[in-house]
């Protein structure tokens, strides 16, 4: 474990829990919020509203948090995003009213991330694993993203037919520029760690492992001008920024977009899900390998035979 | 038009996720099934079949007008769903079970309990009730039947439909029954008939991930 996450929590923040584990640095002021649901790390219904609820927690108690740290309980893993279940169980409903439900639900969240820095609060994201679609949108939304060499990341929604909606244009832009955004989500592509940091996506590269440390060094140098790097942050969301209603719009497009979903894009986010499921029952291989293979199918299969296997699967 | 559609996925969701998340369900998604638990499977999932249309009916059966177009809805479902039973029997014989011995296959003590609930709810508890047993039996045909449907042809090696008709033909059909089901709970107004129809789904969902349990 961490040596500087060791604290008490403060009792307003102590809820009990069933999706995240909390713990607190009282000398830095740090909570660490882990991210652990299983057996597919991914932003399902409840554990949004429990990630929720530690943000009112924050923000109710303002001061209290003065670092605020995503991490995953799950080793191997960030995050992959969106409940793909969810998505196919609407889809196929035909129920646009829900799905623009689960998708402002995430928003909230994407505002709650995006005005951290007026509540006095700097977040960092501990990318441990890999990170999938919406699982790399929420690591974007912190200021620092710490990722361990190991971990890949990418946008494959493409793939099915699907854009990242919850701010991963914006986010995207805002870190590597807009050419960087467009081959990001428009290839569908995953990228390893030292990828993502020749690109400004994210701030940090560790070797696997010292995450951890890296936080507490980064933590410390900052300590004697956090006040100054707050303040610059609260002036950089005016610089580069992402309003409620530019997501909104975004987000009201996925849902519209979603809705179109075919049985072939359907079959696609299917066949992901039951790959992270083999790894999870100990395959070597899961999702980001099966995306690869899409990938690779998409390129050479076509190029062969003019026929991709993905593209017969109706 | 009440929204009772999105209170239903949102108060339901855990159970879902309990019923998607189990060991065995995942286990079924990612390798299928051997043959002796296919078998299994398929005898189950007949005498949930075969209670389906009488369930539906006792709640029809109890439907005030207050609940006309629910139990209309009803009349249609029963319809559609007619003589699927023949469906499992049909699988069945692929993978070598007999018709005789299905019909004589005496059910898990949980898939007992789960019939026992269903007639029960929609005749004690509110005849709503059912839609909840069909809104938990169609997702799990639409969201997971399509992937167990894969697993379980590869692991089998069976060719195209054959053997896996039932579990195929329903992840396709239920998704239009979803949206019927879904513009029919949004016409459900009463906090009783919800209340009942939210505790059917929970007990469904957490029913059959049993029943896929024990196979």
């Amino acid at each position: 474990m961490n040596e500087i996450a060791n604290g008490l929590l403060p009792t307003v923040l102590s809820r009990p829990y069933r999706y995240v584990k909390l713990e607190w640095n009282a000398d830095f002021s740090m909570l660490t919020v882990r991210m652990g649901v299983r057996p597919i790390q991914c932003y399902s219904l409840a554990a949004m509203a429990e990630l929720q609820q530690v943000f009112n927690d924050i923000t109710a108690n303002p001061g209290l948090v003065r670092h605020f740290v995503m991490a995953s309980d799950v080793v191997g893993v960030f995050n992959f995003g969106g409940d793909l279940s969810l998505f196919v169980l609407l889809v196929r409903a035909h129920d646009l009213d829900s799905l623009r439900l689960y998708a402002r639900r995430c928003i909230d969240l994407v505002w709650w991330w995006e005005n951290a820095a007026t509540l006095g609060v700097h977040t960092t994201a501990l990318v441990q694993g890999d990170a999938l679609g919406g699982g790399l949108e929420s690591a974007l939304l912190h200021h620092t993203v710490i990722c361990e060499r190991g971990a890949q990341a990418g946008f494959p929604e493409v793939l099915f037919n699907l854009f990242p909606g919850m701010g991963g244009w914006n986010l995207a832009i805002r870190r590597g520029g807009f050419s960087v955004a467009n081959d990001l989500i428009l290839s569908g592509q995953i990228y390893t760690a030292d990828q993502l940091f020749r690109r400004g996506l994210v701030d940090m590269v560790v070797e696997d492992g010292e995450a951890p440390a890296a936080l507490e060094r980064m933590v410390h140098a900052m300590e004697p001008r956090f006040r100054g790097t707050i303040a610059a942050l609260q002036a950089r969301r005016v610089a580069a920024p992402i309003s409620h209603e530019m997501l909104q719009t975004i987000v009201d497009h996925w849902a519209v977009t979603a809705l179109s979903l075919n049985t072939r894009d359907m079959r696609l986010m299917e066949r992901l899900a039951r790959a992270q499921v083999r790894k999870v029952g100990g395959a070597s291989e899961g999702a980001v390998e099966e995306i690869k293979r899409m990938e690779l199918d998409t390129a050479w299969g076509f190029e062969r035979t003019g026929v991709s296997e993905w593209a017969t699967l109706e | 038009m009440s929204n009772f559609f999105i209170d239903l996925v949102g108060s339901t969701d855990e159970a879902r996720r309990e019923f998607e998340t189990s060991s065995k369900v995942l286990d079924i998604v990612a390798n299928g099934l051997p043959l002796t638990r296919y078998q299994n499977l398929l005898l189950e999932l007949y005498h949930v079949v075969w209670h389906f249309n009488p369930t539906c009916a006792a709640a029809a059966a109890r439907m005030t007008d207050a609940h006309q177009s629910i139990r209309y809805f009803l009349y249609d479902h029963m319809k559609e769903e007619k003589g699927h039973e023949e469906w499992v029997l049909n699988d069945l014989a692929v993978v070598g079970v007999t018709a005789d011995r299905a019909k004589s296959y005496k059910p898990s003590l949980v898939l007992l309990g789960l019939n026992g609930y269903n007639y029960w709810s929609a005749d004690r508890r509110h005849p709503c009730s059912v839609l909840g047993m069909i809104y938990a039996l169609e997702v799990v045909a639409s969201v997971y039947g399509g992937p167990m449907t894969s697993a379980i042809t590869d692991s089998l090696l069976l060719e195209g439909d054959r053997g896996i008709t039932f579990i195929s033909s329903h992840a396709t059909m239920d998704a239009e029954h979803m949206v019927e089901l879904r513009v029919i709970l949004n016409q459900i107004e009463d906090e009783a008939a919800k209340q009942a129809v939210v505790e059917s789904t929970i007990f469904n969902f957490h029913q059959f991930g049993r029943v896929l349990e024990l196979i």
